[in-house]
C-alpha cells in the first residue's frame, strides 16, 4: 500500500437518486472512473444528466445513496478544501467582500494568520493574472475576472485536485477562449489533477486529456476518449481533422 | 434655457418655503392652518427650554422602544424567514396582523400600563415590530442560497456559515428593515404623546392645540419630523458604510424596482 | 395539496391555543381578570355590541368617513401617481417629493386638520385623504415601472393602437400592483380614520373606543378592538383573494 495516491480519484458505483416533495429524480445511475494524478479530465453531457450532482459529490457536499468516491486514497465523507479546490458555474464570490478577501476566505475559515493569509492570496491573485484588483469588489469585476478570481480562492491552499463546474458557462464566448488557455497555463504551472464539467463539446475536447461521456438521466458513463492532440494546445486545432473528429464522435453519443 | 429637474425640484421647494412665508401672512391661508414660518421660528426659539426637556422625554421613549421593536422583529424575521416551515405556518398570519390598525390597541395600553413612558413604550414597540418583522423576513429568502454552499465547499463549519455568510448577506436587509421599523416606533411614540399623555413632543402638540396656538403646534410637529429624517440619514449613513456592494448590486440590476 | 391542508390545520390549531391561552389563563388567575377579562366574556360583549343600534350609528359613522376618504385617495392618488410617472420630466421633479413625503410621519400633521377644519366630517376624510394619497402614488410609480417597455415595443411592432395598448399592455402588467395599492390604501385609510376620531370627535369607533380607554372598560375596549380587527382583516383578505385570482395574466412574474 505504498502507492503514490497524491492527486488520485477514483469513483466507485455511484449512484443516486433525488427525492423532493415526494417526486424521485434518478440522477444518476453507476458511474464509475478514474483519474490519475496530473491528468485533466472533462466531463461532457446533456443538461439535467446529474454532472453537477456528481460534482457536489465529489466534493464532498452531497452524500451518494450507492458507491463510493475516493481521493488519494481516503474516502470522501464532507468537503475537504485542503485536498479539492472546487469551483462553480456562478460567479459564486462573496459580494461583500474584496477580490482579495474572498480569496483569503478559506484560509481565515482555518485561521491562518492574516499576514500569511495576505501573502498567498496575492500569490494566487497573480497566479491567475489579477495583479492589482484585489482590493476590488465583485460588482466592480468583468464576468471573466470574478471567475479567475473563483479559481485563486480554489487554489489559495493549493489543493492537489481542482473541480470545475461549468466555471465558464456564464460568459461570452471570447473570454470564455481567453480563460481556457489561462486555465490551461495555470495547470501546466501548477500540474494539477483537474476534473472539468462542461457541456461544450469543443470546450472539454480542447482542454482534456481524457473526455468522459454521460447520458441522458439517469447519467450514465457511456464513452471514454483519449485526446491525443499535441500539447500546447492551440486555437487552430479545432479546426484539424483529428479534433473535428473527437467532437463528432461525443456528438453522435449524446444526441441519441 | 432648459432647466434640469433637480433645479426644478430645489426651486420649487424655495418656492413652497417662500409660499408658507406669504401665504398666511397674506390671509390667503388661516394663520390657524399653516402658521407663517417666521412665526413658526419664533415659537421654537422662545420655548427652546420647554420644547428640549420634552424632546428628551420623547428621545428615551423611542430609544427603548426601538430596541424592544427592532432587536425583536429583526431575531424573529430572520429565523421565519429561514425556515419554510414557520414561513408558511406565521407569515400570513403576520401579514394579515399588518392589515389590522393598531392605533386601536392604544386605549388598552393606557388602561394596562397607565398614561406614563409605559404605554408609550409598549405601544411604539408592538407598532414597530411587525413590519420589521415582514421586513426581514422577506429579505432573508433574496439571500444567495448558493453562498452557502460555496462556503461550505470551502470547509466552513454550521457556525462559520451562519457567521461569515449568512449574517452578512443579511446586514442590508436587516438596515431597510430597521428604517421602516424604527421610522414607526417614531410614529408611534408621538401619537401616544398626542393620544394621552402627560410629557413628550406628541403631549405639546396636543397642548397647544387645544390652546389654539399654532405656531407653537407646528414648531412642535417640525421637531418630530427632524427627528424621523435625522434617523432616516443616519440608516442611510450606516447602509452606505456596510452595505456599500448590496446598493451597486442593486442599481445595477434593476433600477426600476426601487420601489417593490 | 395534502401538505397544505396540513399547515393550514397546524395553523388553526395555532390560533385556537391562543384562544384557549386567552379564556383560560384569567380563569386560572394566572392574570388579573379585570385586565384581561376571559375570551367568552369579551365575546359576549361583542356579541351585544354588534346587536345594538348604538353602536351600529357609530360604525355606520367611521365606515362613511373611511369610504369617502377611500374613494377621493385611490383614484385621485393612482392618477396623479400615473401621469407623474408616464412624463420623464415630472417624475424627475416629483418622485423624490412624494418619496420624501412618503416617508416622513403624517399622523402628527392630524391638530392641524382640526385647526383648519374643527371637528367634523370633512376634517376626518381630509385627514384620511392626507394619510393614505401618497402610498397610492408610491404605488401607482411601481405600477408604471412594471410595464416593461418590451411588450409595449412588440405590440407596437403588431400593429397595436393606442387603446389596445393600454387594454391589452397596461391593464394587465398594472391590475396586480394597483390592487395592492388598494389594500395598502384601506389599511391607511382606516388607521387615519380611526386615529383622528381617537383623537378628537363626538362620534365614530374610534371616539368609543377612546372613550372606554378612559373609563377602564377593558371588556369593551377589546370587544371594539376584535370588531376593527375583524373588519381590517376581511377587507384584506377580499383583496388578497381577488389578487390571486388575477394572478395568472401575470406569467412570468
Ligand atoms: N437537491 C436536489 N433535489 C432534487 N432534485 C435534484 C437536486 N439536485 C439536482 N436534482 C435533479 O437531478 C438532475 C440532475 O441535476 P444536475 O446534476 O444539476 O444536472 P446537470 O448539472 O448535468 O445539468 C436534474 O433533473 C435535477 O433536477
Ligand atoms: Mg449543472
Amino acid at each position: 500500500m505504498n502507492k503514490d495516491v497524491s492527486g488520485t480519484i477514483q469513483v466507485e458505483g455511484v449512484s443516486h437518486t433525488f427525492v423532493s416533495n415526494g417526486e424521485k429524480t434518478h440522477a444518476l445511475d453507476n458511474v464509475s472512473f478514474e483519474v490519475p494524478k496530473n491528468r485533466f479530465v472533462s466531463i461532457v453531457g446533456p443538461s439535467g444528466c446529474g454532472k453537477s450532482s456528481l460534482l457536489m459529490m465529489l466534493a464532498g457536499l452531497q452524500t451518494p445513496d450507492e458507491g463510493r468516491i475516493i481521493c488519494e486514497g481516503k474516502k470522501i465523507t464532507r468537503p475537504d478544501p485542503q485536498r479539492i479546490g472546487v469551483v462553480f458555474q456562478e460567479a459564486s464570490l462573496f459580494p461583500w467582500l474584496t477580490a482579495e478577501k474572498n480569496v483569503e476566505f478559506p484560509l481565515s475559515l482555518r485561521g491562518v494568520k492574516p499576514a500569511v493569509r495576505h501573502d498567498r492570496a496575492r500569490e494566487a491573485l497573480a497566479l491567475v493574472g489579477l495583479e492589482g484588483f484585489g482590493s476590488r469588489y465583485p460588482h466592480e469585476l468583468s464576468g471573466g475576472m470574478k471567475q479567475r478570481v473563483s479559481i485563486a480562492r480554489g487554489l489559495v491552499q493549493d489543493p492537489p485536485i481542482l473541480m470545475m463546474d461549468e466555471p465558464f458557462a456564464a460568459l461570452d464566448e471570447q473570454t470564455r477562449t481567453v480563460m481556457g488557455d489561462e486555465l490551461l497555463r495555470i495547470w501546466e504551472q501548477t500540474r494539477k489533477t483537474i476534473l472539468f464539467v462542461t457541456h461544450s463539446l469543443g470546450e472539454a475536447v480542447y482542454l482534456a486529456d481524457q473526455v468522459l461521456v454521460m447520458s441522458a438521466r439517469p447519467g450514465r458513463i457511456i464513452d471514454r476518449i483519449d485526446v491525443d492532440l499535441p500539447r500546447p494546445r492551440r486555437f487552430e486545432m479545432m479546426s484539424t481533422q483529428p479534433f473535428m473528429e473527437l467532437r463528432e464522435r461525443i456528438w453522435r453519443q449524446i444526441r441519441h | 434655457m432648459r432647466l434640469d429637474a433637480t433645479t426644478v425640484r430645489r426651486l420649487l421647494i424655495v418656492l413652497l418655503i417662500v409660499a408658507w412665508e406669504v401665504l398666511p401672512q397674506a390671509g390667503l391661508v388661516p394663520r390657524l392652518f399653516l402658521p407663517p414660518v417666521s412665526a413658526t421660528v419664533a415659537a421654537l426659539w422662545g420655548s427652546a427650554p420647554e420644547y428640549a426637556y420634552h424632546l428628551w422625554v420623547t428621545l428615551q421613549e423611542v430609544a427603548i422602544s426601538m430596541l424592544f421593536a427592532c432587536v425583536g422583529g429583526v431575531a424573529a424575521g430572520l429565523v421565519i424567514g429561514n425556515s419554510v416551515r414557520l414561513r408558511q405556518l406565521l407569515l400570513p398570519l403576520a401579514s394579515a396582523g399588518f392589515a389590522i390598525p393598531l392605533v386601536i390597541l392604544y386605549p388598552l395600553f393606557t388602561a394596562w400600563f397607565g398614561i406614563g413612558p409605559e404605554s408609550k413604550i409598549v405601544f411604539a414597540s408592538v407598532y414597530g415590530f411587525l413590519p420589521t418583522l415582514l421586513g426581514t423576513a422577506a429579505g432573508v429568502q433574496t439571500i444567495d442560497r448558493h453562498l452557502v454552499t460555496v462556503a461550505r465547499s470551502l470547509g466552513a463549519s454550521r457556525f462559520q456559515q451562519i457567521t461569515r455568510v449568512f449574517l452578512p448577506a443579511a446586514i442590508p436587509t436587516v438596515l431597510s428593515s430597521l428604517r421602516i421599523g424604527g421610522a414607526l416606533v417614531i410614529v408611534g411614540v408621538t401619537v401616544a404623546e398626542m393620544l394621552t399623555s402627560t410629557a413628550g413632543i406628541g403631549f405639546l402638540i396636543s397642548r397647544y392645540r387645544t390652546l389654539l396656538d399654532s405656531p407653537h403646534v407646528f414648531a412642535a410637529i417640525l421637531l418630530v419630523l427632524a427627528m424621523a429624517i435625522a434617523f432616516d440619514w443616519l440608516v442611510q449613513l450606516i447602509e452606505r458604510r456596510v452595505a456599500g456592494w448590496q446598493r451597486a448590486i442593486r442599481t445595477e440590476q434593476a433600477p426600476a424596482a426601487a420601489y417593490s | 395539496m395534502a401538505a397544505r391542508y396540513e399547515t393550514a390545520l397546524i395553523r388553526l390549531i395555532i390560533i385556537a391555543l391562543l384562544f384557549g391561552a386567552w379564556e383560560f389563563a384569567p380563569r386560572a388567575d394566572l392574570v388579573n381578570a379585570r385586565l384581561l377579562p376571559p375570551a367568552s366574556e369579551v365575546f359576549t360583549v361583542f356579541f351585544g355590541l354588534i346587536q345594538d343600534p348604538g353602536f351600529h350609528g357609530h360604525l355606520a359613522t367611521t365606515l362613511q368617513q373611511t369610504l369617502t376618504a377611500f374613494l377621493i385617495a385611490v383614484p385621485v392618488g393612482a392618477l396623479l401617481g400615473i401621469l407623474i410617472a408616464e412624463n420623464r420630466f415630472a417624475g424627475e421633479v416629483f418622485k423624490p417629493l412624494v418619496f420624501f413625503v412618503f416617508s416622513i410621519p403624517k399622523s402628527i400633521f392630524l391638530p392641524m386638520f382640526i385647526l383648519a377644519f374643527g371637528i367634523s366630517f370633512w376634517q376626518k376624510v381630509a385627514f384620511g385623504v392626507f394619510s393614505t394619497i401618497f402610498i397610492v402614488m408610491m404605488t401607482a410609480f411601481a405600477a408604471v415601472a412594471s410595464v416593461r417597455s418590451d411588450h409595449i415595443r412588440v405590440a407596437r411592432s403588431y400593429g397595436a393602437n393606442l387603446r389596445q395598448i393600454i387594454a391589452r399592455v397596461y391593464l394587465p402588467s398594472m391590475t396586480p400592483v394597483l390592487l395592492e395599492a388598494v389594500r395598502l390604501a384601506m389599511i391607511f385609510n382606516f388607521t387615519g380614520i380611526l386615529l383622528a376620531e381617537m383623537y378628537a370627535s363626538r362620534a365614530g369607533v374610534g371616539n368609543l373606543i377612546g372613550t372606554w380607554g378612559r373609563g377602564f372598560q377593558i371588556p369593551q375596549i377589546m370587544a371594539g378592538i376584535v370588531t376593527v380587527a375583524g373588519l381590517s382583516i376581511l377587507f384584506n383578505e377580499l383583496v388578497r383573494w381577488f389578487e390571486r385570482r388575477c394572478e395568472h395574466w401575470r406569467g412570468d412574474r
